[in-house]
């Protein structure tokens, strides 16, 4: 049987083309699969390691102050195991001589004596001293402002300026993607960090010396959150609870988790598309290869070939492939997989985060190739059976060939030159293949197009945001509510501002039947022009002055449609005595889409209203000279009431340039596409050319240029790829709406609409790929030996 | 000289549609052990079918088949396959070679699949070919391909050899050449041999000629004195 392994081996050299084309679509999809599974793997173990070594808390609490002496006594509560408190402030740097704004989160540090929960991982120095002025930073803030133990950190605590001595690093598994604001999609350690502070040091510093305004909590094995919670919120009640999460609501927590969840996905379907396309190339071919060895099967059973025998030469087509292909993917996946997960360092701060060898995916990845390649090979290679060998040894009778439907329009079908005739009619003489063709082409098509909606997924989410939804050049963010008309007075005179335009962010718990969610309700003014609702078609929506507009994937959260009536508490909202207590109930006058963020809106007057507060806002849209800002910034980035100073232009031009390199991802899919789209046509090539070499030889003979002969592939081929792209857009939109509701999550939701640019670009896209694999087929049809075809015996 | 091929009533019906033909209408015929025979006929007598049958490439409708006393017609499809690795060495007219083997690696491929084959470079060296062992069919004169597949028959070492139109698509003299190599095996290796033909001249150089004439044996005629494949001319 070694013998029949060389002919293998010299038949796949003959046709290289094909093969290669087959083995790089099979290498693509364990490409995917093993590098993404092997990253997939390194950060959920980093992630369990790091959790449990640090003891992450599983609940987390906000709130405006708690007597730090009674935090150990909630651990009581039943369910709670045990219970810390902290205090974390949102606090500004002090630089002399630059100009952005970098800013701190600073969480007191428990003594370790009595320090359990959210434990610091400290990567360099060591932990600050109690009472001492020293600090820790976390390591991406550390490393990308170039910081060394030693150096000193000027914050502005309560309006004064204090100086504090970086003495080490460390890592807090609470922070593992640190965003300033959910809103952020990036972490930017240039501006941002978290900063660790003795807690008597902390407490010296502040007013509300001796209150901390954050618990986190680990739950009893078996308690349900849900039952704590209420529990927490009744005993909390007077302490001003802005909210309580459970684990999986923490901003980072949740953000690693999505990851790893479309990670996984990606990992799991990627593949298989890639392998599906794959395994369609390998049935046609077989299929072809078997149908033209015809002769030589007929000769293997007269010489005594068992079928066992022969099938098994067959298959090892496919698992020569299949195992090459699989092998290639494997160890460039394995290779792969070191870059990425460095790639991932860079976003995620998970100190156990390390490349490892895997070859596990390797063996896993060739026994997946193996399987989809045997599989195509048996459904190909099962016709063999079927052959007599006194059969096989004559050649096959000629496909019989009826006129189409088409040709009824008896108009329309003369107008079709003949070689379109000829490529119509093939289509429907093996109308199997012809329809696997069509498949294949329709999952080319919908990956190039989901791709290309990808990037307009990514405009939604970035350009869109910053050039029509906040639409102010400076958001003001205050550290308690103020009364609006004094604030907005006094900001409208400062040099440079045009406009200005209060804001009322107020966190509340929604709630319809038995769903419920915890959202911040944006208040904004019913002429609002620096924060633009807008509705599918771009259009501007105005808040309602009565009840409430809801986002789409919130009303889908909520299972509420327009009509609906909504309870609504919130934590910022006056005490009624006689009435039921803190509820009350809106009704949604719109859904309305948003990608970027979670929320309900309503007419600021109204949210006032409703919380019974008189006019108070929380943040200030400011539109203004651009040259004023920085005058501006420094003006007010110190002052007491104001927590955060966003400028617009600077996080549109961060997270452009973040964008930049996603963008490579999403073309790289695309051109990955475009190889399985050729590698399906050329192949589809070559099995016409060869099954028809005498029929395209003769053309050749009657005068007929290569070009010409080439049309009638090339009919068939353009019928079959219209066809694909035309099944294929109900394809794309069903990935695409599959990938937004897997991907969307609270911080943003992806748009699942295809804009007319994507289906045109994927249109486009596969006809290119269509059109190389065609120049490649005219090159053989040029060297077509016709005369010595035609000679040789049918 | 015992029985080696015996039938009896063979019949051989094809399908096609609605439409059947009777290809073979009848025949009853015995082979003995060592024997070299032709069967002459005209395209259409069915020959071919009658040596398909023989070889277990196919089944007859009706009738019996036996082979040293064993019954073919009942056999399996696994058993006729197991039939061919054994006993049959087939040589066809159009060589059918495995394009993109060597010479000897043609040879190899049956040598592999038989339990007492022949020594490869042996059977390679008797049709003369053991310097062109390592070039590929297309490189290769008919003559010389004929050669390899003969070659390729006999180095399974079976007990019957058959051949469709050996010479058919050969000159004169490669034709007598490659009768010249069939006889030596015959001699040499007491093999059975049988060939089938349209070529009457060839059939002075058989034991026994089988005439087949419209699906049924006409007449067989006994050579007393077969002359020897140099001798003939066409």
């Amino acid at each position: 049987m070694v013998v029949l392994h060389k002919k293998v081996i010299r038949e796949i050299k003959d046709n290289k083309g094909v093969y290669v084309a087959c083995i790089i679509v099979i290498a693509i999809g364990l490409l995917a699969y093993t590098s993404m599974s092997i990253v997939y793997e390194n950060l959920e173990r980093a992630q369990q390691d790091f959790y449990q070594s640090t003891h992450f808390a599983d609940g987390f609490i906000q709130l405006t102050g708690y007597p730090e002496n009674k935090v150990q006594a909630l651990a009581n509560l039943p369910g709670i195991d045990q219970i810390e408190g902290r205090i974390v402030k949102d606090v500004n740097l002090y630089d002399k001589n630059s100009s952005s704004n970098r800013s701190l989160r600073l969480v007191s540090l428990n003594s370790p004596a009595d320090s359990t929960l959210n434990q610091l991982q400290i990567e360099d120095g060591r932990l600050p001293l109690d009472g001492a002025a020293e600090i820790l930073v976390d390591p991406k803030f550390y490393k990308a402002n170039h910081l060394s133990l030693g150096d000193k950190l000027t914050l502005i605590l309560e309006g004064k300026r204090i100086s504090f001595t970086i003495v080490g690093s460390a890592q807090s598994p609470e922070f593992i993607y640190a965003l300033k604001s959910p809103q952020d999609l990036y972490p930017d350690p240039q501006t941002f960090g978290i900063g660790y502070i003795p807690k008597n040091t902390l407490n010296a510093l502040v007013k509300e010396a001796n209150q901390v305004n954050n618990l986190v909590f680990t739950l009893k094995p078996g308690t349900d959150f849900a039952a704590v919670k209420d529990t927490l919120q009744t005993t909390l009640k007077r302490y001003g609870v802005k909210n309580i999460i459970p684990r999986k609501d923490q901003t980072s927590h949740a953000i690693l988790s999505n990851e790893l969840t479309s990670l996984k996905g990606t990992a799991q379907t990627l593949p298989i598309v890639f392998l599906g396309v794959a395994a369609i190339i390998l049935y046609t071919m077989l299929l072809r290869l078997i149908e033209q060895q015809r002769g030589i099967i007929g000769m293997l059973k007269a010489l005594g070939f068992t079928n066992r025998e022969i099938i098994r030469h067959y298959l090892s087509y496919p698992l020569f492939i299949g195992s090459l292909g699989g092998l290639l993917g494997g160890i460039l996946g394995i290779a792969l997989s070191f870059p990425l997960t460095t790639l991932y360092q860079e976003y995620f701060a998970l100190p156990g985060l390390r490349s490892t060898f895997s070859l596990k995916y390797l063996f896993l990845g060739i026994a997946l190739s193996l399987a989809f390649s045997l599989l195509s090979g048996i459904k190909g290679s099962l016709n063999i059976l079927r052959l007599d060998p006194s059969e096989a040894m004559r050649p096959a009778a000629p496909v019989s060939t009826r006129k189409t439907k088409i040709e009824q329009f008896t108009s329309l079908w003369r107008k079709l030159s003949a070689q379109a005739q000829m490529g119509i009619r093939n289509i429907f003489r093996v109308p199997a293949r012809s329809l696997i063709t069509v498949l294949g082409m329709a999952v080319v098509f919908s990956l190039m197009s989901v791709s290309w909606s990808m990037q307009n997924m990514m405009d939604k989410l970035t350009t869109f945001q910053f050039d029509s939804v906040q639409t102010y050049d400076v958001k003001l963010s205050l550290t308690r509510p103020v009364g609006t008309k004094a604030t907005v007075y006094s900001l409208a005179h400062e040099p440079g501002v045009s406009k200005v335009e209060p804001v009322l962010e107020v966190p509340a718990t929604l709630k319809h039947q038995w769903y419920k969610k915890e959202v911040p309700i944006m208040g904004l003014t019913q002429d609002s022009t620096l924060y633009n609702i807008l509705d599918k078609k771009d259009q501007n929506v105005k808040v309602p002055p009565n009840g409430i507009l809801v986002s789409d994937r919130l009303a889908k959260l909520l299972q509420v449609k327009v009509g609906d009536s909504l309870t609504v508490e919130s934590p910022l909202s006056r005490e009624r005595i006689s009435t039921d207590v803190n509820k009350q109930t809106l009704v949604v006058q719109g859904i309305v889409p948003q990608y970027v963020g979670l929320n309900a809106f309503m007419d600021i007057q109204a949210l006032q209203d409703f919380l019974q507060q008189g006019e108070i806002s929380t943040s200030m849209l400011i539109k203004m000279n651009p040259e004023e800002i920085s005058t501006f910034k420094d003006k007010f980035q110190d002052a007491n009431l104001v927590s955060s100073i966003e400028d617009s232009q600077e996080s549109k031009d961060k997270i452009e340039k973040m964008m930049g390199s996603y963008s490579f991802t999403v073309y790289f899919l695309a051109v990955l596409a475009g190889i399985a789209g050729f590698a399906l046509i050329y192949n589809s090539s070559i099995i016409s050319l060869s099954e028809r070499q005498r029929e395209l030889a003769s053309l050749r003979v009657l005068g007929l240029t290569p070009k010409e002969v080439l049309r009638v592939i090339t009919s068939e081929q353009w019928t079959l790829t219209v066809c694909g792209i035309i099944l294929g857009i109900p394809l794309s939109y069903g990935l695409l709406s599959g990938i937004a509701q897997g991907l969307s999550t609270d911080l943003y939701s992806i748009p699942a609409e295809l804009p007319l640019s994507a289906l045109i670009g994927a249109a486009a896209g596969t006809l290119f790929s269509v059109w190389v694999a065609q120049a490649r087929t005219y090159r053989r049809i040029k060297t077509l030996p016709f005369v010595e075809i035609l000679a040789t015996k049918e | 000289m015992t029985t080696l091929l015996e039938g009896k009533a063979i019949r051989k019906i094809f399908k096609t549609g609605t439409v059947e033909t009777e290809v073979l209408k009848g025949i009853d015929f015995q082979i003995l052990e060592g024997e070299f025979i032709i069967i002459l006929g005209q395209s259409g007598s069915g020959k071919t079918t009658l040596l398909n049958i023989l070889g277990g490439m196919t089944q007859a409708t009706e009738g019996e088949l036996h082979y040293q006393g064993q019954p073919l017609h009942k056999a399996s499809d696994a058993e006729l396959t197991l039939y061919r690795r054994k006993e049959v060495g087939f040589i066809f007219q159009h060589y059918n070679l495995m394009p993109n083997l060597t010479a000897y690696e043609n040879v190899k491929l049956a040598a592999d699949i038989a339990e007492h084959p022949l020594e490869v470079e042996k059977v390679l060296t008797d049709v003369g070919l053991e310097d062109l062992k390592d070039h590929f069919p297309s490189q290769l004169s008919g003559g010389q391909q004929q050669r390899i597949a003969i070659a390729r028959a006999i180095v399974k070492n079976p007990a019957l050899l058959l051949c469709d139109e050996p010479t058919g698509a050969l000159d004169i003299q490669t034709g007598i050449q490659v009768l010249m190599a069939l006889k030596q095996l015959n001699q040499n290796y007491h093999m059975t041999i049988l060939i089938i033909t349209h070529n009457s001249e060839i059939a002075k150089m058989a034991d026994r000629v089988l005439f087949l004439k419209d699906g049924i044996i006409d007449h067989i005629t006994v050579n007393e004195h077969p002359l020897a494949p140099e001798e003939l001319t066409w």
